[in-house]
């Protein structure tokens, strides 16, 4: 064995046949991210078309275009009510989905999503607090509701991250367990708000509906606070992303090959828990997107995250889009919320999915 | 010479249990070593302790004459590589893609591989011969492949010194001897090794030194003629009488002759 080892050195690898070389994976790579902003493109432009008034893709792709505002009716659909809608949908899913997908790597878990740690249950229990205490609260253009939702969700994860330190280490089973806790702890104290609720139960449908994820029309000021929110995470997650390809192999591992493991922990929970609170404060609580996004791109491109990240946030955007479209429209003029198409059809889609993949996920 | 590898008193606890206590010993470039020693005696401890995934140790640990206050984590990582026992990849990563990872010591956060990375990669995979098993899925490998890929993945930090924890154990004999081949082929390279192993019948003809560690937490070194003697290895295993010097003897046997 070893003369032949010895012998492979000395004259050079035999030929790789079987090889897919580098280029092509990175072709495969550029053409997906390729069609799939060609796709997002198609579906922002059909998107801003749908609805009670229907527009034409050339009215459509002219005012965007020229960025003519003048005051007649579609011009005001299209700006002030379709375009935040879209760009909402598109922010929500782009930033669920990515923070999916740095919580499955970070949790070297398949099953983990964008609330794995605790920000649905807190971004309940602000929103309840929010729209039951405080209607009148508002702040950076966000109401009560979606302020407070923004600020439950990032006291849930400093709460969790601190429950599940112990001594100076956070286990990532610990982080799961105190997540999963504290977050059921607070979705049902959120009930308790219902018992105050002396308005006929309107704000407590209110409440469920937005618990079920509804993207409602935002100011421009609220979409330029969360695009810059979600931007700045966006760019962290570059260097996160190939951090994640080494924590894959286990901690102990990356430790070995010097990645700073506690605080590399600390960046992807950060990142993601924000990005996650960016985008329940337009959106409500989503569910599946974070899910089942970032689960699908890795069928299709494999599981290097430093690929994924592109992918699957434009994936995530386009999905999230169409759902709405759908919510918007499907039952015209009533709305459905959107995390009930998500969960409908993105659901079946990826059991769909799962089933023809066949593979077998190592835990 | 400054030996590559100094343990100077080293002594660590788990939960104040003492698992290595008082340990003294080095190993110098270019050595083959085989570390035995029965099981719970704190070899992976000490193979943890020796790459700097386990802190908090009393005592001294040098890599090439320096200690952990002046050679840094991500240095330290490109002298030595530590290939563990066990390694669970919770997504299809290809072997390529795994490999790769080795390359982190040498990778800013934000920059991408080079030229240079690409080559250590491409010749950690032709020295652990599973150059041809690049774009196949880890998870879907047998196991001596897998440890093959394992030890690229240790070669891909480009080291002074390999640490290999176990890596014969769950092969049968066929893989178990052409893993042998390569470590004595990694070992002409120039890379020093230092590996734990649970069989002693494969260590003649391969290491050139072995540390045994004794439950009474003692180390002993030596060739490996020296210590793998009956009565020593009775000792340290709490072997029952005549069994264990024939078992080495017959298996000493049938190997030289397989090899």
């Amino acid at each position: 064995m070893e003369t032949e080892i010895a012998e492979k050195i000395v004259a050079g690898s035999p030929p790789r046949t079987d090889r897919r070389s580098g280029f092509s994976s990175h072709a495969f790579f550029m053409l997906i991210l390729a069609l799939l902003l060609i796709v997002l493109a198609i579906v922002f432009v059909f998107s801003m078309g749908m609805g009670a008034t229907k527009l034409g893709v050339r009215e459509v792709l002219a005012s965007l275009i020229h960025w003519h505002r003048s005051g007649d009716t579609n011009s005001v659909i299209l700006f002030e009510i379709r375009l935040p809608r879209v760009l909402a949908s598109a922010l929500v899913g782009a930033a669920l989905s990515v923070a999916g997908l740095l919580f499955q790597g970070l949790f070297r878990n398949p099953m983990a999503d964008p609330y794995v740690i605790g920000t649905s249950g807190g971004a309940a229990l602000g929103a309840g607090i929010g729209l039951f205490l405080l209607p009148g609260f508002s702040f950076l253009g966000f109401g009560a509701t979606a302020a407070m939702a923004f600020a439950g969700s990032v006291a849930t994860m400093a709460l969790v991250y601190w429950l599940a330190r112990i001594g100076g280490r956070v286990p990532v089973v610990t982080l799961l367990l105190a997540g999963f806790a504290v977050s059921t702890m607070f979705s049902y104290s959120t009930y308790f708000l219902v018992v105050l609720d002396d308005n006929f139960g309107l704000r407590t449908r209110v409440l469920a509906s937005w618990l079920t994820g509804v993207i409602a029309v935002p100011r421009w000021s609220q979409l330029e606070v969360t695009a810059v929110m979600i931007g700045c995470g966006f760019i962290l997650c570059f260097p996160l992303a190939r951090r994640l390809n080494t924590l894959a192999l286990g901690d102990d591992y990356a430790r070995q090959v010097g990645v700073q493991v506690e605080k590399t922990h600390l960046a992807i929970i950060l990142t993601g828990s924000l990005i996650t609170a960016a985008a329940v404060s337009l959106g409500g609580v989503i569910s599946f997107v974070g899910l089942i996004i970032p689960h699908m791109a890795r069928l299709v491109l494999g599981p290097n995250h430093v690929r994924l990240l592109p992918v699957t946030a434009i994936a995530g955007a386009i999905f999230l889009v169409l759902a709405d479209t759908l919510a918007r429209t499907v039952l015209a003029p009533s709305e459905v919320p959107v995390g009930l198409i998500t969960a409908c059809i993105g659901g079946p889609f990826f059991l769909y999915l799962l089933r023809r993949s066949r593979r077998e996920y190592a835990l | 010479m400054t030996p590559l590898l100094e343990f100077v008193d080293v002594s660590f606890n788990y939960d104040r249990r003492p698992v290595v206590q008082g340990l003294n010993f080095t190993v110098e470039q270019g050595e083959c070593a085989a570390l035995i020693g029965p099981n719970g005696v704190g070899k992976t401890t000490l193979l943890r302790l020796a790459a700097g995934t386990l802190v908090g140790s009393q005592g001294r640990i040098s890599l090439a004459g320096q200690g952990p206050d002046t050679l840094p984590r991500g240095e330290a990582a490109k002298v030595v590589a530590l290939v563990p026992q066990r390694f669970e990849v919770p997504f299809d990563f290809t072997v390529e893609q795994i490999v790769e990872q080795g390359r982190t010591p040498y990778i800013g956060l934000f920059a991408g591989f080079k030229r240079r990375d690409r080559e250590a990669v491409e010749r950690a995979l032709e020295l652990a011969d599973v150059a041809s098993l690049r774009n196949r899925i880890f998870n879907e490998l047998s196991g001596g492949e897998r440890q093959r890929v394992k030890i690229a993945l240790g070669l891909a930090q480009e080291p002074r010194l390999l640490l290999l924890d176990e890596p014969t154990q769950s092969l049968d004999l066929g893989r178990q001897l052409e893993l042998l081949g390569l470590i004595k082929t990694l070992s002409e390279e120039g890379v020093t090794v230092l590996a734990a192993m649970h069989d002693l019948q494969l260590i003649e003809g391969t290491f050139s030194s072995v540390l045994l560690l004794e439950p009474s937490h003692k180390l002993r070194k030596g060739r490996p003629r020296d210590i793998l003697q009956a009565d020593i290895l009775e000792r340290a295993f709490d072997c029952p009488p005549q069994r264990h010097p024939k078992l080495v003897g017959e298996s000493r046997a049938l190997l030289e002759k397989m090899l």
